[in-house]
């Protein structure tokens, strides 16, 4: 039997109606049925987010946005999911860690891919599956709906790591309000799926072998509404809640590289990517 | 509750104990027999409290502050008695309220509130400062202040940037008093324990695994989270916590006020 939390190519709508575009890198977008998925393709490393892997996400999502925008554009929403065992394993600081310039490029290049997801003029649906950890669950949360399963690990553990959820921070305090994002991030950690719906980090929770097909209901419901009012509502929430706050989203990434940079996170960070004894290096940290 | 070699063995027990352990500063309110109501010594101890942990000569300032009572009440809110006794009193009350509430936002430390009992007026305007609230079951909070002439406008910058617009106006608005479970659901409480043994226990564990982030990453979160929820000085703790403090000073000095105060506590003693 397939491993329901393992997203596989072949979870992918078979049927095409319209047009398929894949991009054989880190990322793909696929459309077919009205349904655009972005897919992060770096299972190997829980899809992490490094410097590729938020390049080829941007252009995944500046490409469905061009898509959405064209006249004869029949997606009705977006579907964002990770590849493999886990949605999103957070961000993979590993090669940059020493390098301020790129670390700086990197949680700008997050940043600004947030504001573009969030931008984009049709629904979103996080599909999380296994994980979605720091710069992970920053991206679940940007999408509009968001879906997992009770077995699922989400949260933000930045302050763990000595490290500050600056670039995630916003979004959250959008998503919840500002009290229980302010509770959320300074005491860190992780949760389970049924936890993180409880407290709004995500639209529902499902078990496991239902994750898929929940996600397509959702697809589905979303498409029955009138494509220009959701458009119009969507436009309307991003106007109203500060999500079009350039300035915030850029000083957030500078702020974040600054905590990283200094000698608390260098430390940690330094042990947490240290060679382990075992097994791969953890993307992650250990809970 | 704390070990009684920290209380005072004069005759005078302070009203505020201050323990230092580590990165975690532990404060609590102890004035129970007055249901921790904010008085002119209550509010100097705790001022003086703040003062010593933050000074800039503290070589090792704390990361991370508990802020506790005594009692079956956290805090009842302002000396009713005195302000009945005193009319300069109140308005003075409302100008330290703001000031405290805006200088516990912006400490360089978590502040964790621990709350059983009533939270009430002027103690939910402290709890409301607070970073996480954490509370046992019989925890009750609002600012049931409308009915002796006051306006909880002093703290509104506060409730508005932690609880949300349409809480905020309720609550604020209503002058209801709510339950741990519906503050928890608006947004204003994070837990709620089944009693005081389980709220001091997981306040406890809270407090040792914040001691053990690092300092430098939790203050930079709390600063840039008052950015980004407007509760810092370029926010609603700036300009606009000025007007709302001088707002309710204007509030606490029409005769409406001061009759509503009196016939209240009037009430209050013959009810005694």
């Amino acid at each position: 039997m397939r491993d329901p939390l393992r997203f596989a190519a072949s979870a992918r709508p078979k049927r095409s109606t319209t047009l398929e575009r894949t991009m054989t890198e880190r990322a793909s977008l696929t459309i077919a049925d009205g349904c655009a998925t972005i897919l992060l393709r770096r299972a190997e490393a829980r899809n992490a987010l490094d410097c590729d892997t938020i390049a080829a996400l941007r252009r995944c999502i500046d490409a469905a946005a061009a898509e959405c925008n064209s006249k004869r554009s029949a997606i009705r929403s977006i579907v964002l999911a990770g590849e493999g065992k886990c949605f999103c394993a957070g961000m993979d600081l590993k090669g940059v860690l020493h390098d301020a310039v790129r670390m700086g490029d990197m949680l700008r290049g997050l940043s600004s891919a947030l504001l573009a997801l969030r931008q984009l003029p049709v629904p979103t649906i996080a599909r999380v599956q296994g994980a979605a950890i720091g710069g992970g669950c920053g991206l679940a949360v940007v999408c509009d709906f968001a879906i997992t399963h009770p077995e699922a690990k989400l949260g933000y553990p930045e302050v763990d790591l000595g490290v500050c959820p600056a670039v995630v921070a916003p979004w959250l305090v959008r998503r919840i309000g500002a009290g229980p994002a302010r509770a959320m991030l300074l005491a860190g950690g992780t949760m389970g799926g049924e936890e993180a719906a409880a407290r709004g980090l995500v639209t529902r929770c499902v078990p496991a072998a239902d994750l898929d097909a929940e996600v397509a209901t959702l697809a589905a419901r979303l498409a029955t509404g009138g494509a220009n009012a959701l458009a119009c509502t969507k436009r309307m929430l991003n106007e109203l809640d500060g999500s079009l706050d350039e300035k915030i989203a850029a000083e957030a990434a500078e702020l974040s590289a600054r905590v990283i940079a200094g000698p608390e996170a260098q430390a940690s960070l330094t042990r947490l990517y240290a060679p382990k004894p075992q097994g791969g290096p953890a993307a992650h940290p250990p809970r | 509750m704390p070990p009684a070699s920290d209380r005072m063995t004069t005759n005078e027990q302070p009203l505020i104990i201050s323990q230092r352990a580590g990165r975690l500063l532990t404060i609590t309110l102890n004035d129970p027999r007055r249901r921790n109501a904010l008085g002119t010594a209550l509010f100097d101890q705790l001022e003086r409290a703040l003062d010593l942990a933050t000074a800039p000569e503290v070589s090792d300032p704390p990361s991370v502050i508990v802020l506790g009572a005594t009692g079956s009440a956290f805090c009842a809110g302002f000396d009713l008695e005195a302000c009945v006794q005193d009319a300069a009193l109140l308005p003075t009350f409302v100008d330290r309220l703001g000031r405290l509430t805006a200088r516990i936002r912006a400490l360089p430390a978590v502040v964790v509130a621990r709350v059983q009992g009533a939270a009430l007026a002027g103690g939910c305007a402290l709890v409301m400062s607070c970073d996480i609230v954490h509370a046992s079951a019989d925890a009750t909070f609002g600012y049931p202040v409308h009915r002796i002439g006051v306006s909880p406008a002093v703290n509104v910058p506060v409730l508005l940037a932690t609880a949300g617009l349409g809480a905020a106006r309720r609550i604020a608005l209503s002058g209801e008093i709510i339950t741990a479970r519906q503050a928890e659901s608006l947004g204003m409480v994070q837990s709620v324990h089944a009693d005081e043994r389980t709220l001091h226990a997981a306040v406890a564990a809270l407090a040792e695994s914040l001691c053990a982030k690092g300092p430098h990453a939790l203050r930079t979160t709390k600063a840039w989270l008052n950015q980004v929820d407007g509760t810092d000085a370029a926010g609603f703790l700036g300009a606009a916590a000025t007007r709302a403090v001088q707002a309710t000073i204007d509030v606490c000095r029409t005769a409406e006020s001061r009759s509503m105060l009196e016939s209240f506590w009037q009430q209050r003693r013959s009810r005694a």
